[in-house]
């Protein structure tokens, strides 16, 4: 077999018995017979939970730091990218990400909850570092709940002075006089707020804005002035005896003001949302034997479907399709008059209406009754021209922008009661547009990462394995403990487990299959990830088809 | 019967035989699709590649065009690779078939003879495996599951000489799935006989090369002709190994098996599992006292023209018998031989038995028939049909 030579000049011996080329195939350069060009959005894109979370948290960016690097404190850095205080959320959220998680098409959705509670203490203490240096732009931030808080942690790492107003002696608003806590902890309120003040952060206590101050006042003084305070006032019946009835919201303030006496031994809670939950979940933990009385079923209730387990895991009884009509005082107790319902037509919400049964009335007697029907906003000390014909502010949900320059809003304060996530989301975006807007700024709109898709996850690579068991409780324990949280969340070793169910939905975690599958070795290992050789990709997309995690997507090339 | 004392006797299936003749071969990958009634033999071999017994990558594949076509890389990135399929699966891997000799790749791959569709049938015929006659792989058709695991070692080692890829033929269920004892030899005396592959062309990442790519017709012509010059070597190369293989383990091999065929006037000429019901009646028959002898042919590609001619040479009359047709034309063993007599002196007249299409049983009594028949004829015809209801 000849080496050298013309091969057209070469006799059949002189042919090697394989046809093999005659050269180095290096010097094709195959990558021109490309159509569609493989590109590796390492990070770049969303899973299906961070889409759904309205912070948009970098879900699998976080978990990867945390499961492949080990490094929890670059995980935490990742998470506050989005979400300043993971450690709230990480107990209260009702957590749309776990949801919309692609692992729950395979087995179960991973506990997303659980671990940013794991990895938001981890950093609660940890974070707080003041700017590098000083705008000399001062911003006043109205409220120091979960939007006040966000808004105030996002401006002040851009640099500049945040002075947050708070009506209440203490900071964290419904985060400290809403939730109980069973629930949440107002030591972590506390630390978070601590971790506020070491960013420099000043907090001006029971100062009343609309009271104390103006809008006015505040617009004239600082650059700046965000909205974020929440729905406090409580909606009445409007029936007879309404002057007896308490209010929910201020039944909840009273008790994490540390009064733990509940009114009465029975005691009714009116309503079905989760205010209502919290406050009938309380009393039983005071001493109390509450009942829920509801105007609709179960089916209908609009509160989270895992707080109505637990208050049904607790023991507490439900009469669905009561309504109170009237109350009157007797001998120190409410005397209820309420009437059986049943469901009619849908109404606007899509909901069943309950409609009274004629002659079903009857009385019940309590030593007192709470309502829980709603909560709505104070908007009576804003100024006219930020507010629409139902007396409501009007802010834009992406940018918090309201009708005057200058003044932003975002949270329960424009939307209504809401969660705690939606508030630092909108929080979030808003104190983008007003650091614009303080350093004269254009914020050019960013293209929205494309979502990794159930579609684009290969199952043959991934086994079954159920939830890790969240260590909690027991009900029998929990339902005499007010001030012990019912959740005791995961350990190191228990979230480790945990997040290694995790997709990571388009994070390369160097699992190699891209480069073991390209048939023309165009895949090459860069600093342990993989990168396009394209002098001979062709284009075929078997990277792409073989990723486990969607992290490759086959884009047009540009011919022209 | 055992030969070799350390051997181990199993009452097996023709397609497991394959199985542990692979596994004796030391197969390195496997890439299969299943079909019906191949599928057993690769279940097997996966769960002896699962259990740690056979050091193979085993590779599932979405076709059997995939099949083949992994079995290639294997094969010339310098891994022995064997693959099995039947019927439909081997129609789908035709295109690899010509890619797998053209770049001289020894692969091994069974093939459990089952009829084409349509209509559907998975019952045996040959018309699968000849349908493959002209794509450059070598075949051999097994008579007994001893055979089937016998052919998978001899396969390799023939394959690997001439760099041409070896194709096993078993019939349908009448091998595949039914037992009988089979010889397991013991894995040193195979190594003693069959080395690690070692692949001259083997390609390397530090010097990237391709196999296979466009060849202008300034040298396409050349590689074509050196294909059929080692078809051509294949044949001797066949019969030493076949040798040395009885010497080995007590079982000698060559093109062809003759059975009381020293002074046979008429010969019945077979392949496949038909052959032991045919000895037997050849046997029957010779008790009545008729001069009728078989002629076993074991090996088709390459066609062994010479011994052909030897085997059959002044012998009155040759009944072929068929199961198979090539559509238009006559039973494909029939034309073979027929090939390899035209023009030789002495040549018998030949006749075609056309039988047993789609798995319809060929019974001993069928093969007396065939040889009454025969007996029966005084002119040569090509196509006579048996069996089938007229």
């Amino acid at each position: 077999m000849k080496k050298n030579g013309n091969p057209y000049e070469w006799t059949a011996d002189e042919f090697p018995e394989v046809t093999v080329s005659f050269r180095d195939t290096r010097g094709v350069k195959t990558g021109s017979w490309r159509n569609l060009r493989p590109v590796i959005h390492d990070q770049e894109k969303y899973g299906p939970c961070s889409k759904a979370c309205p912070t948009n948290t970098l879900i699998p960016q976080y978990f990867y730091q945390f499961l492949e690097r080990g490094d929890l404190d670059a995980a935490g850095q990742v998470l506050l990218k989005h979400n300043p205080i993971p450690s709230i959320t990480g107990r209260v959220c009702p957590h749309p990400c776990e949801r919309a998680c692609n692992r729950k098409r395979f087995d179960e959705a991973i506990s997303i909850r659980e671990i940013e509670r794991f990895v938001g203490d981890y950093i609660l203490d940890k974070k707080g570092q003041p700017p590098a240096k000083e705008t000399g732009k001062t911003i006043a931030v109205v409220g120091s709940g979960p939007a006040g808080m966000t808004a105030a942690y996002y401006l002040r790492q851009k640099g500049h002075r945040v002075v947050v107003f708070e009506k209440d002696p203490k900071g964290g608003g419904v985060l400290r006089y809403g939730i109980p806590e069973y629930r949440l902890p107002s030591e972590i309120v506390d630390r978070e707020l601590q971790a506020l003040e070491r960013m420099g952060v000043e907090f001006r206590y029971q100062t009343k804005v609309g009271k104390d101050i103006s809008i006015e006042e505040l617009l004239q003084t600082y650059d700046a002035v965000f909205l974020g305070y929440g729905a406090h006032l409580e909606r009445r019946m409007g029936i007879p005896g309404d002057e007896y009835l308490m209010s929910g919201v201020e039944f909840l303030r009273h008790v994490n003001e540390g009064n733990r006496t509940p009114p009465g031994k029975k005691v009714a809670v009116v309503g079905g949302g989760n205010v209502a939950m919290d406050v009938i979940r309380t009393l039983l933990r005071l001493g109390a034997e509450p009942v829920l009385l509801y105007r609709r079923t179960r089916k209908e209730m609009p509160a989270l479907e895992e707080e109505i387990e637990r208050a049904i895991e607790d023991g507490i009884e439900f009469q669905y399709l009561t309504q109170p009509i009237k109350a009157e005082k007797k001998n120190g107790k409410i005397v209820l008059t309420c009437v059986k319902m049943q469901l009619g037509e849908p109404d606007r919400s899509g909901r069943r209406r309950p409609v009274p049964i004629e002659g079903s009335e009857f009385e019940e007697e309590y030593d007192a009754v709470i309502t829980a029907i709603g909560e709505y906003v104070d908007t009576s000390f804003l100024p006219k021209e930020v507010l629409d014909d139902h007396g409501w502010l009007v802010a834009d949900k992406k940018t918090g922008k309201t009708a005057i320059p200058g003044l932003f809003a975002g949270g329960d304060v424009v939307s209504g009661p809401a969660t705690v996530v939606e508030a630092i989301g909108w929080a979030r975006r808003a104190s983008e547009h007003i650091h614009a807007y303080v350093m004269g700024e254009e914020l050019q709109p960013q293209p929205l990462p494309k979502t990794v898709s159930f579609l684009l996850i290969q199952m043959e690579y991934f086994q079954k394995k159920p939830r890790v068991a969240v260590p909690e409780l027991p009900v029998e324990e929990r339902i005499r403990a007010y001030d012990r949280e019912e959740i005791l969340g995961f350990n190191k070793e228990l979230a480790l487990q945990e997040v290694q169910r995790c997709f990571l939905c388009g994070t390369c975690n160097s699992c190699g299959n891209c480069y073991v599958f390209c048939p023309d070795a165009a895949v090459e290992w860069v600093d342990n990830k993989p990168q396009i050789n394209y002098d001979y990709c062709k284009g075929c997309g078997i990277c792409s088809a073989e990723c486990p995690r969607g992290v490759i997507d086959m884009e047009q090339e540009r011919l022209f | 019967m055992k030969v070799l004392e350390k051997s181990e006797m199993k009452v097996i299936t023709g397609n497991h035989a394959v199985s542990y003749g692979a596994k004796l071969a030391r197969v390195e990958v496997i890439a299969a699709y299943p079909i019906t009634p191949q599928t057993t033999i690769v279940e097997l071999l996966s769960e002896m590649v699962a259990e740690g017994d056979l050091k193979a990558r085993f590779i599932t594949v979405e076709s059997e065009h995939s099949a083949m076509a992994g079995c290639i890389s294997a094969s010339i990135a310098g891994a022995r690779a064997f693959t099995a399929t039947s019927s439909q699966g081997l129609a789908l891997m035709h295109e690899m078939l010509h890619w797998a000799a053209g770049v001289r790749a020894p692969i091994v791959m069974a093939n459990v003879n089952r009829a084409l569709a349509a209509p559907w049938s998975i019952w045996t015929d040959q018309n699968d495996s000849l349908s493959q006659r002209d794509t450059g792989w070598m075949q051999l058709y097994a008579e007994s599951n001893q055979e089937a695991l016998d052919f998978v070692i001899l396969g390799y080692k023939v394959a690997e000489q001439v760099l041409l890829p070896m194709m096993i033929v078993l019939d349908a269920f009448i091998l595949s799935h039914t037992s009988e004892p089979v010889e397991i030899y013991p894995q040193e005396v195979v190594d003693a006989f069959l080395p690690p592959y070692q692949n001259p062309y083997a390609l390397n990442f530090d010097n990237p090369q391709v196999i296979g790519g466009l060849a202008d017709p300034q040298v396409y012509f050349e590689f074509r002709y050196k294909l059929q010059k080692a078809h051509e070597r294949a044949i001797q190369v066949f019969k030493e190994e076949g040798q040395r293989f009885g010497e080995l383990f007590g079982r000698t091999y060559d093109t062809l098996e003759p059975f009381m065929l020293e002074d046979a006037e008429e010969v019945l000429v077979t392949a496949g599992s038909t052959t032991s019901t045919a000895r037997y009646a050849v046997q029957k028959l010779r008790e009545k006292g008729h001069k009728v002898g078989l002629l076993k042919l074991r090996m088709f590609r390459p066609f062994p023209f010479e011994d052909i001619r030897q085997a059959l040479r002044g012998r009155k009359k040759v009944g072929i018998i068929d199961r198979n047709l090539s559509y238009g034309h006559h039973g494909i063993f029939y034309q073979e031989i027929k090939s390899a007599l035209y023009g030789q002196s002495g040549a018998p007249l030949l006749f075609g038995y056309v039988t047993g299409l789609g798995g319809r049983d060929i019974r001993a009594e069928d093969i007396e028939a065939i040889y009454e028949d025969l007996r029966s004829r005084t002119e040569p015809q090509e196509i006579i049909w048996k069996g089938v209801r007229l």
